[in-house]
C-alpha cells in the first residue's frame, strides 16, 4: 500500500529555478504535504528558521548564498530537519561534502515527481525514526530517574522506621532488658545499617550513571581532602589498632574535581584498608606529581588481595570473603571509587600482595 | 506540678509516628501525632502544641516546606519552637528546592533516624 495520497508534513524547498519550484510544490502538494518554496536563499533560511520544516530540499548551486551553506546552517540550527540536496551536476563529491555538513539525502537533476515522493517519504521516515527513538531515550532516562527517587524513597523510609522504632525499644523497655535481647538489638542496628549503607552506595552509582549525581568542577585542594578524609577515619583506625600517616608534599598542585566525591573515594579506600589490615598494622598515604597528573596513594600492611580476584574487585557486588563482622560490605565501595575516577577523566589502580599488603592508586589529571 | 508540656509530631509514616511519641512520652511529653500536612497545620490550631516536630518530605518535597510556611503565618505558630526532621541527603533530586528569602526560619533541623538521647535533648533545650 502506498500512503501517497494522505501524507502529512511541512515541506520548504529552496532552488532559484522556477519550474523546479512549482514542479515540486505539485508533485507535493498531491501527495498531501504543505509545501513552502522561494527561490532565494536568505528567504530560505528565514523561513526555515520561523517555520521548522520537517525536510528542507536545497539547491546546492544559486547565487547569492552557495547551498553548501545554508544546508551548514540549517543543520546547526533547527534541530531534526532533514536536509535534501538537489543536485543540478549530479557531483558525488559535492553530494558527499553536503552529507558531511548534515545532509540526509541528494536528489540529482533531473527527477520525475515519483523519485521526488519516494526521497520525500524516506525523508520523512528518517525524521519519524529520529523523533521516535529520541522520545524513547527520554522516556527511558524518566523511568531510571523516577526509579531511583521511588527506590530511595521507598527503601529508606522503612529502613528509618525500623531504626526509630528500635531507638524507642531501648528508651521504653531499655532497663528490663537482659544483655542477651540488647545484644540482639545490637545486632538488628549493625544488619539495618549495612543494609542502608548498601541503598546509599548503590543510589550513587545510579546516580553516576545516569548522570544526575551532581559533581562540581572547580579546584581542589588534594592536601586537604586527605587530611578531611584522615580526621574522618581516624576514630576507626584507634578502635582497629592501626596507625595511619601521611606524607604529602606541600606544594601538590590543585586538580579540578568535586570535593566532596574525593573525600568520599578517600574514605571508602581508607575504610577497606581498616577491614582488611589486623590491628598493630599500618595505613600510609603519599601523594607525588609531575607535568601530567596527580597521584595519591594509600598503602596497608594486611591481608592483601589474591592475584586471581584483583581483576574482579572494581566490579559491582565483589566481595572478597571476610568472615570477621568488621569485613561486612556491600561490594559496591570501589565501583563508586572507579566510577568518580572516571568521572574526574582519572584512575584508579591497585598493586597487592597476599600477606604483605595492598597499595590503591590514585591518579587525576591535573 | 506544672502541666505538661504538649509537642506535636507531623509525619506520614504511622510507625515512624509511634516511635517518635514513645521516645518522647518517655521524656514526660503530651503527644499529638498528625499524619498529614493539613492535619498537622489544623492541631497547631485546636492543640498549641510548645513545640512541633515536622517531617519534610511528605508527598512531595513541597509539603513539609509548605507546612512549615503555614504554621509560621499563624497566630499560634509564629514563635512556637519547630524541628523539621529530614531523611533526603540535599544531594539527591531534591536539590533543586532553593529555600526563598521569604522561608520562614526553623529552629532546627535534624535526621532520621533521630537517636533518642537526641531528640529528648534537643526537645527539652527547645521548650526551655
Ligand atoms: N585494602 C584492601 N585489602 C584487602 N582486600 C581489599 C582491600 N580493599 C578491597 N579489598 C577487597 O576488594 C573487595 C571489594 O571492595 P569494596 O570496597 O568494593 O567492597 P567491600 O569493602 O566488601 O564493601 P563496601 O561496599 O561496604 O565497601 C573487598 O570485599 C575485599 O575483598
Ligand atoms: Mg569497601
Amino acid at each position: 500500500m502506498t500512503m501517497t495520497e494522505n501524507n502529512s508534513g511541512l515541506i520548504l524547498i529552496i532552488d532559484d529555478e522556477e519550474s523546479i519550484r512549482d514542479g515540486c510544490t505539485q508533485a507535493l502538494e498531491k501527495s498531501g504535504y504543505t509545501v513552502l518554496a522561494t527561490g532565494d536563499g536568505h528567504e530560505g533560511v528565514r523561513i526555515a528558521r520561523e517555520k521548522h520544516p520537517d525536510i528542507a530540499y536545497v539547491d546546492l548551486k544559486m547565487p547569492g548564498i552557495p547551498g553548501m551553506d545554508i544546508i551548514d546552517i540549517l543543520s546547526r540550527e533547527i534541530p531534526d530537519i532533514v536536509l535534501i540536496v538537489i543536485t543540478g551536476y549530479a557531483s558525488i563529491i559535492s553530494a558527499v561534502e553536503s552529507m558531511k555538513k548534515g545532509a540526509y539525502d541528494y536528489l540529482p537533476k533531473p527527477f520525475t515527481p515519483d523519485q521526488l515522493r519516494a526521497v520525500t517519504t524516506r525523508g520523512i521516515d528518517h525524521r519519524n525514526l529520529t523523533l521516535e527513538t529520541r522520545r524513547l531515550k527520554e522516556e527511558k532516562e524518566q523511568v531510571e530517574k523516577n526509579f531511583i527517587t521511588f527506590v530511595s524513597h521507598e527503601m529508606r523510609s522503612p529502613l528509618v522506621t525500623i531504626e526509630q522504632y528500635i531507638e524507642s525499644l531501648k528508651v521504653i523497655a531499655g532497663d528490663c532488658l537482659g544483655e542477651d535481647a540488647m545484644h540482639i538489638i545490637e545486632r538488628c542496628e549493625k544488619r539495618i545499617q549495612n543494609l542502608e549503607a548498601l541503598v546509599e552506595h548503590w543510589l550513587d552509582i545510579s546516580k553516576i550513571e545516569n548522570g544526575t549525581l551532581t559533581q562540581k568542577k572547580e579546584p581542589v585542594n588534594l592536601a586537604a581532602i586527605v587530611a578531611r578524609s584522615m580526621e574522618e577515619m581516624i576514630p576507626l583506625c584507634q578502635r582497629r589498632g592501626l596507625e595511619m600517616e601521611k606524607d604529602i608534599p606541600g606544594d601538590l598542585p590543585a586538580v579540578i574535581g568535586d570535593e566532596e566525591s574525593l573525600v568520599r573515594v578517600l574514605i571508602n579506600i581508607i575504610g577497606n584498608a581498616t577491614k582488611y589490615t589486623p590491628s598493630g598494622g599500618r595505613i600510609h598515604i603519599g601523594a607525588e606529581y609531575d607535568d601530567l597528573d596527580v597521584r595519591i596513594s594509600i598503602s596497608d600492611t594486611g591481608t592483601g588481595i589474591p592475584k586471581d580476584k584483583i581483576p574482579f574487585i572494581f566490579e559491582p557486588f565483589f566481595r572478597g570473603k571476610g568472615k570477621e563482622d568488621r569485613q561486612r560490605g556491600s561490594g559496591l565501595g570501589l565501583t563508586f571509587c572507579k566510577k568518580i575516577m572516571e568521572a574526574h577523566d582519572g584512575s584508579i589502580e591497585v598493586q597487592s600482595k597476599e600477606g604483605e599488603g595492598t597499595t590503591f592508586l590514585l591518579k587525576l589529571p591535573r | 506540678m506544672t502541666a505538661k508540656k504538649k509537642i506535636l509530631v507531623i509525619d506520614d509514616d504511622m510507625d515512624f509516628l509511634m516511635a517518635t511519641k514513645l521516645i518522647l512520652e518517655s521524656g514526660g511529653y503530651e503527644v499529638f501525632l498528625a499524619e498529614d500536612g493539613k492535619s498537622g497545620v489544623d492541631m497547631v490550631k485546636s492543640v498549641a502544641p510548645d513545640l512541633t516536630i515536622t517531617d519534610m518530605m511528605m508527598e512531595t518535597w513541597g509539603e513539609g516546606f509548605a507546612v512549615v510556611s503555614k504554621i509560621r503565618s499563624m497566630e499560634q505558630g509564629k514563635d512556637m519552637p519547630l524541628i523539621v526532621l529530614s531523611a533526603v541527603d540535599l544531594q539527591g533530586p531534591y536539590q533543586s528546592y532553593e529555600p526563598s528569602d521569604e522561608f520562614p526560619k526553623v529552629n532546627m533541623v535534624l535526621h532520621k533516624p533521630v537517636k533518642a538521647d537526641d531528640l529528648l535533648k534537643y526537645a527539652k533545650q527547645l521548650l526551655r
